[in-house]
């Protein structure tokens, strides 16, 4: 347990200061994981810090973390130029239902095109919140960077990971709120 | 003679297979179960038997066989219980051998005896064999209790390194695998149930795959969990699966979890 503390002291400080350096990985894992050939040690050993905190805490952060730890995932966002938050719902509706791409309707429900799974909550309807800026703004930013909102979350930190761009988030936002999207007009499918 | 055979049983099932396509066309089933059950029935009907049983007939014939530079079979590999004794051999794997001085799960420890016995070199040992010698192997496990007790200090610290790779999470979309496999076990991701260790994840392989039309192993199927998270997966026979496989199979042990029918069958 203190090992543990310790440990989550110094990632916040590598965290901080943006270091690349901290983290937990034993000389045995690191060993482990190299035996497993290098195209998987070049992942699995690219850890970042705040992947470190959630690995040793078991995905659920203690109290005297969780601030920094938000606070960081908070000033990793970034927002489309022109700040445009809500962009295309037909180009959303793509990526929405696309497993290679967001792939959301694997965990979500809501979707009229796809059965969605029940990992993360149903999205049925998610337009009847309005367009206010607040609400774009909190869709944009946890579809963007969950772990703003949801430390250790398994949602993929789209932005951040690189694996949408903010444009394309901004398509995702209007699918999911735009008024005359198929997301909010069409019913949801069912199992 | 018996190749002959085995080829004629094949063709026939792979027309019941293709039947079995034809016949589930705009009719789809949305529990996995319910729809496993019903394809392995298919099979049964229309072909008299399990692609994985055919898996296994092939390794049956390859472990009896003579081969390798030394000609010898692999009736004296010990799979842990004593040279050449298979009944519940799987059950008790991975575990460490005092030969190799390593942890091996069952397709690590086909492999050390393919190399040992029988001469081959690492890099000739074909992956399609192995794959049949496990189906083989393991069809003497079916339906047992999983068994898997780490003891010594090596199967100990295997299980260890298991549970730290269980939780480690990386790549560009922060995966490991307790973020789903235990955080939200009983859960589904689109239609298929999500299995933590506890509950048995890991007690349907080595098992057919009806709509990848393949026999996977465990290491192959820990591997399609890489691959969909985009992460490229270990070498084969690395200790990377053994970790992980010890660390699933021993926690499946604490659940008092049995194997499915050996080789399973499954979505």
């Amino acid at each position: 347990m203190r090992r543990s503390y310790l440990i989550s002291a110094l990632l916040l400080v590598g965290l901080a200061s943006g270091q690349p350096g901290a983290t937990y990985i034993t000389p045995e894992l690191q060993r482990l994981i190299q035996a497993g050939g290098q195209n998987y040690a070049n992942v699995l050993l690219k850890q970042a810090p705040d992947q470190a905190l959630c690995s040793i805490h078991r995905n659920r952060l203690p109290p005297e973390v969780l601030g920094p730890f938000i606070e960081e995932q908070r000033r990793l966002i970034k927002y489309p130029e022109g700040g445009r938050l809500m962009g295309d719902w037909k180009r959303g509706e793509a990526i929405y239902n696309t497993l290679a791409r967001g792939n959301c309707f694997s965990c979500h429900a809501g979707s009229p095109l796809n059965i969605g799974g029940n990992v993360g909550p149903s999205l049925e309807k998610y337009g009847q919140r309005g367009t206010s800026e607040a609400v774009q703004r909190y869709t944009y930013e946890v579809i963007y960077n969950p772990w703003a909102y949801f430390p250790c979350t398994v949602m993929y930190r789209f932005g951040h990971g690189g694996l949408l761009k903010p444009e394309e988030i901004a398509d995702v936002v209007a699918y999911l709120l735009d008024p005359s999207s198929d997301f909010n007009t069409k019913p949801a499918l069912r199992r | 003679m018996r190749k002959n055979r085995l080829y004629r049983v094949l063709g026939l099932a792979l027309l019941g297979f293709a039947l079995g396509v034809a016949l589930t066309q705009g009719q789809q089933e949305l529990d996995p179960y319910k729809e496993a059950e019903r394809q392995r029935e298919l099979f049964r009907q229309t072909a008299g038997i399990l692609p994985g049983e055919l898996y296994a007939a092939q390794g049956e014939e390859l472990f009896h066989a003579k081969r390798g530079p030394k000609q010898v079979s692999l009736e004296a590999c010990d799979f842990g219980l004593g040279p050449g004794k298979l009944e519940g051999a799987l059950t008790q794997l991975p575990r460490y051998f005092a030969d190799t001085k390593r942890v091996e799960d069952l397709e690590t420890r086909i492999v050390s005896c393919m190399v040992r016995l029988q001469g081959f070199k690492p890099e000739e040992v074909k992956r399609d064999e192995v794959k049949a010698l496990v189906a083989y192997v393991a069809s003497k496990s079916s339906e047992m209790p999983i068994n898997v007790v780490p003891r010594t200090s090596q199967e100990i610290a295997m299980y260890n390194l298991g549970r730290e790779l269980w939780y480690h999470r990386a790549g560009d979309r922060d995966m490991n695998c307790a973020i789903c496999h235990e955080a939200y076990a009983g859960r589904k991701v689109r239609l298929s149930p999500v299995r933590s260790p506890r509950q048995g994840l890991s007690n349907e392989w080595p098992a057919y795959r009806f709509e990848a039309d393949k026999l996977y192993t465990l290491q192959d199927r820990i591997a399609f969990c890489y691959e969909s998270v985009g992460i490229h997966p270990p070498d084969y026979y690395s200790e990377p699966y053994i970790a992980l496989s010890m660390y699933m199979l021993a926690e499946a042990t604490r659940g008092k979890n049995r194997f499915t029918e050996m080789p399973g069958f499954t979505r």
